[in-house]
């Protein structure tokens, strides 16, 4: 049953620059858990380092707030031992396809339940507004010393190549229409992203909220645009159309989902055929002694290790 | 022929041609005799093609735990084999050799580096012989005192061909067993006993063990003349049953044993095994059903590894990660965040040959300090060092209790020399063992608060747990867990944290993280990890020998460190009769002596070629730097 947005404020002091992009993103976050009908200690946050990641801290649910560049493995192993919980990471632009890019692609290639929220600003805000991965070539924006020198990588594209089965884009201050997002990748069984695009108002002057508002469209408003794969051999055909619409940037830009597979495993489902108890019992859930003491005895050892004994001849 | 305590044998061979196949067979055969079997095994970063040779040691009394630098038995299934081990041939050393290969140059062998053909060369010009395989078996013979057994591979491989009607180069797959019956015939392992080793290795294949039976059969009657030329006593004792493990499975089952149901790993040698040998048994499957699962993740690095066991361990389950020295090396950051948030996530870190990529196939325990002192900041952690397989399997339990109880990572350290060799063991009785899960909490109030200052061990929630929810940072942080940069809650939260470690220290008996060996007063070797089997033969051999007689320290738990216990043993013996014993350059266990007690350890006995301590070589050591003829002596026996 859906709650008030209100019970996932953490009540924290969010000390954000006034009119930064982050905030139409919590919002959004807040609104969408609540709509799910979640409760707190069913959601796990988990955030790397920079702006970004102080996101949990502004949530009130469990909050994990880690390294630079490793959201996605923390999430990872908190959604693998227990995958009763719902797990979303957030983290930054330069968190995630930057120093984190090599578990960013990770987590496609094995479509575990989580959902990834990128705050896609093209700037590192609290090291003062270096350039970001995706930061157009020749770009300067106004911290910088000179143009940027490197071309940016575009994440619809990595997500895609990865293999995540869910891949969106979103702008933070359109907070509905996130909301809605974060809830359909939230629901989606398997790897989720979302590119968020989000105005940094301190170092980004050249990607602004007016920016994008001039350029803006919504995919699930054209006619025809079906991003889902239903089938498996419909999967090149939906890749490729969202391939092109990822390549998307200029005069127009899209936002909306650009692919949704329904066809493929999640890891969970995966693991689940070698391991029949993993569902029921995962990880975090399973009783390893009995009144202090191992749960594998004497004997249960023996019929585990069988291979590694010898029977001894008189 | 006198019946031995113990025979020796060494195999050799090029990598990919069945050693290890040969010594499974032999170590499992010997094994369903009650023998005690250690074997341990040399190769380089290579998968096909380079020399690799298993050393074996099998006793009718108790386990051996270190090589020893003479062999009964030495047998080359190639020509690289004979060269590479004309140091280990010995008196009356029974080598074997492919007679075939007799006009074969040292010259012609690449697999051979040219540093060690220099040093072949000039070992066998020092004596004045050429370099053929021909001289060199002169060589063991005159100079060394060996006895050659000379065997034409081809004729025992045509003829096993044509009785089992298959063709000739699909026989010469069986040149591993042409060892394997030669060593098996000259110990007086008979037939059917060493046909329990095949039947072992080849189950639910009859029909390759009946090829290698017969391949066996045709070996022996060619080797007739070598038939129990040195048989071994039956055994003293026989258990009923023995396990046979590597240092990897001990670990391995250790952490079944715990409980821990995940681990991530990026694949490494020599930690590799462990994750492989978990993923084998995933599903736990007993008599009376699934025991559970263990989820093995193999990450895309180490960071990932590490940091999803974090992760795990967060969520409520046992979480570990196992890793060498360079994969460590980029753990190091999450590490800290386990510290600072005070995260129970065991790290199993084999040591290898460094810096860099060093020798990734070898060993060595130079990684001491470096575990010790990683990652930034102060933060406190559990360091455990096993010194053999029944250490690692306990310790592997160990690891986890303490992590949980003292809510910190542990870091439980081995090394490639205990990783890879394999022992028979006793069964261990799992029900003796204790699982202490630390202080939790099911049904938090809505005053809970995870890093409570009450307690430095403040009670934890697993994420996911009703009627809370609490947060994690690596940011310094306040008792619910939000960043908080006071300078009050700064200290107070630092000391919480900080006071675990003198909790640790005074729960845990020193005796349990130090243990005396032996008690002769003559002098006393410290040492750690794979030292204890060469340090504990070694004293037995002095006292014989010699007429030597001390004692071994072994210090098991490097933190928190056991400093009163090895101060109040150093000053009985007084620092001058200490010798540090260990498998690197600087003495890094006698640094952090040093660091901890203040006694400087100055005489010590190093190794750092990669390859392990050797009983007969420290044997020979002892003496001369308690003497005061060296200081430091340095150990660089075996190929």
């Amino acid at each position: 049953m859906a709650s008030r947005p209100e019970v996932f404020d953490s009540g924290e002091w969010i000390d954000w620059c006034p009119g930064c992009g982050n905030f139409g993103i919590v919002t959004a976050l807040r609104k969408a858990l609540a709509e799910l009908g979640l409760e707190p200690h069913q959601v796990v946050i988990v955030s790397g380092i920079g702006c970004s990641g102080k996101t949990p801290h502004f949530i009130n649910a469990y909050g994990v707030h880690t390294l630079h560049g490793r959201a996605i493995p923390f999430a990872t192993g908190i959604k693998l031992a227990n995958p009763d919980l719902t797990v979303i990471v957030s983290g930054g632009d330069g968190d995630l396809l930057g120093i984190g890019a090599g578990h960013f692609v990770a987590l496609g290639r094995r479509n575990l339940d989580i959902a990834v929220m990128i705050h896609d600003n093209q700037v590192y805000g609290l090291t003062k507004g270096q350039a970001s991965p995706t930061l157009p070539y020749g770009v300067k924006t106004k911290a910088l010393p000179k143009p940027n020198l490197q071309d940016p990588v575009n994440p619809l594209m990595l997500a895609l190549a990865s293999g995540y089965t869910f891949v969106a884009r979103a702008f933070s201050m359109d907070v509905e229409h996130l909301k809605k997002i974060i809830m359909e990748a939230v629901k989606h069984p398997g790897a989720a992203v979302i590119d968020i695009l989000q105005p940094c108002v301190t170092y980004n002057d050249v990607y602004t909220a007016q920016w994008y508002r001039e350029r803006i469209y919504y995919l699930d408003r054209e006619p025809g645009w079906d991003p889902v794969v239903r089938k498996e051999d419909e999967r090149v055909e939906k890749l490729s159309k969202a391939m092109i619409k990822a390549m998307e940037w200029g005069e127009r830009v899209p936002v909306g989902i650009l692919y949704k597979d329904e066809t493929r495993t999640t890891l969970e489902e995966r693991i689940e055929k070698r391991v029949p108890s993993y569902r029921k019992a995962p990880p975090a859930k399973q009783r390893i002694e009995v009144q202090g003491r191992p749960i594998i005895n004497r004997r249960y050892f023996e019929e585990l290790f069988k291979r590694y004994l010898v029977e001894v001849e008189d | 022929m006198q019946e031995l305590d113990e025979i020796r044998f060494l195999i050799g061979g090029a990598q990919g041609t069945g050693l290890e196949t040969a010594a499974q067979v032999l170590t499992t055969a010997y094994a369903a005799q009650g023998y005690r079997v250690y074997s341990f095994r040399e190769y380089y970063s290579n998968i096909k093609g380079r020399h690799s040779y298993i050393g074996v040691r099998v006793n009718s009394g108790t386990q051996p735990a270190a090589p020893r630098a003479s062999y009964h038995v030495i047998a080359a299934i190639d020509a690289e084999s004979v060269f590479m081990h004309l140091d280990d041939a010995g008196k009356d050393t029974l080598f074997l050799y492919n007679a075939d290969l007799e006009s074969r140059k040292l010259s012609g062998l690449p697999a051979i580096e040219e540093e060690t053909k220099k040093y072949i060369r000039e070992t066998l010009a020092g004596s004045g012989y050429g370099d053929s395989l021909g001289e060199a078996i002169r060589y063991i013979k005159e100079v060394k005192g060996a006895r050659p057994v000379p065997l034409s591979f081809n004729k025992v491989l045509s003829e096993f061909a044509e009785s089992r009607g298959i063709k000739v180069f699909a026989a010469r797959r069986y040149a591993n067993t042409i060892l394997i019956a030669a060593i098996a015939l000259m110990t007086g392992l008979g037939p059917d006993k060493l046909r329990r080793g095949f039947e072992r290795r080849f189950a639910n294949r009859p029909r390759i063990v009946e090829d290698n039976m017969a391949l066996a059969g045709i070996v022996a009657k060619e080797l007739e003349q070598y038939k129990n030329m040195v048989p071994v006593r039956r055994p003293k004792r026989k258990p009923r049953r023995l396990i046979v493990l590597s240092g990897n499975d001990a670990v391995a089952m250790g952490k079944v044993v715990a409980g821990m149901r995940f681990q991530s790993y990026y694949p490494i040698t020599p930690a590799q095994d462990e994750s492989f040998m978990l993923e084998n048994i995933e599903n736990l499957e007993t008599s009376q059903g699934q025991l559970g699962g263990v989820v093995v993740l193999q990450t895309e690095d180490e960071i990932a590894a590490i940091t999803a066991a974090i992760g795990a361990a967060l969520a409520g389950a046992r979480a570990a990660t196992a890793t060498s020295g360079p994969g460590f090396d980029l753990m190091v950051e999450a590490l800290g965040w386990a510290g600072i948030n005070e995260v129970p996530v065991v790290i199993t870190l084999y040591q290898r040959g460094g810096p860099s990529t060093g020798l990734p196939t070898r060993g060595q325990q130079a990684d001491l300090l470096d575990a010790l002192f990683a990652s930034h900041g102060e933060f406190p952690r559990i360091m455990i060092a096993s010194g053999d397989h029944e250490e690692a399997f306990r310790d592997a339990v160990l690891a986890f209790n303490l992590a949980e109880r003292h809510q910190t990572p542990v870091i439980h350290v081995l090394d490639k020399f205990i990783a890879n060799s394999i022992v028979t063991m006793e069964p261990p009785t799992p029900e003796s063992l204790e699982i202490d899960r630390g202080a939790l909490v099911e049904n938090p109030d809505k005053d809970y608060k995870r890093f409570s200052l009450e307690h430095p061990v403040s009670p934890r929630v697993f994420l996911g747990t009703p009627g809370t929810v609490v947060w994690y940072t690596g940011d310094e942080h306040n008792e619910v867990g939000y960043i908080s940069e006071d300078k009050v809650n700064r200290r107070l939260m630092y000391e919480k944290r900080m006071k675990k470690l003198e909790i640790a220290a005074r729960e845990i008996p020193e005796e349990e993280r130090a243990t005396l060996y032996g008690d002769g007063g003559d002098f006393l070797l410290i040492g750690w990890g794979s030292v204890k089997g060469a340090a504990i033969e070694a004293l037995k051999v002095l006292q014989d020998e010699q007429g030597l007689d001390g004692a071994y320290l072994h210090v098991r738990m490097m933190e928190p460190f056991p400093a009163r216990y090895v101060s109040k043993i150093i000053e009985e013996y007084g620092v001058g009769r200490v010798i540090d014993v260990e498998n690197n350059y600087t003495g890094q266990l006698a640094r952090i002596v040093a660091m901890n007690i203040g006694h400087i350890v100055r005489k010590r006995v190093l190794k750092w070629t990669g390859r392990p301590i050797y009983v007969d070589e420290l044997v020979h050591a002892v003496p001369r730097v308690l003497g005061g003829e060296k200081e430091v002596e340095v150990l660089e026996y075996g190929i």
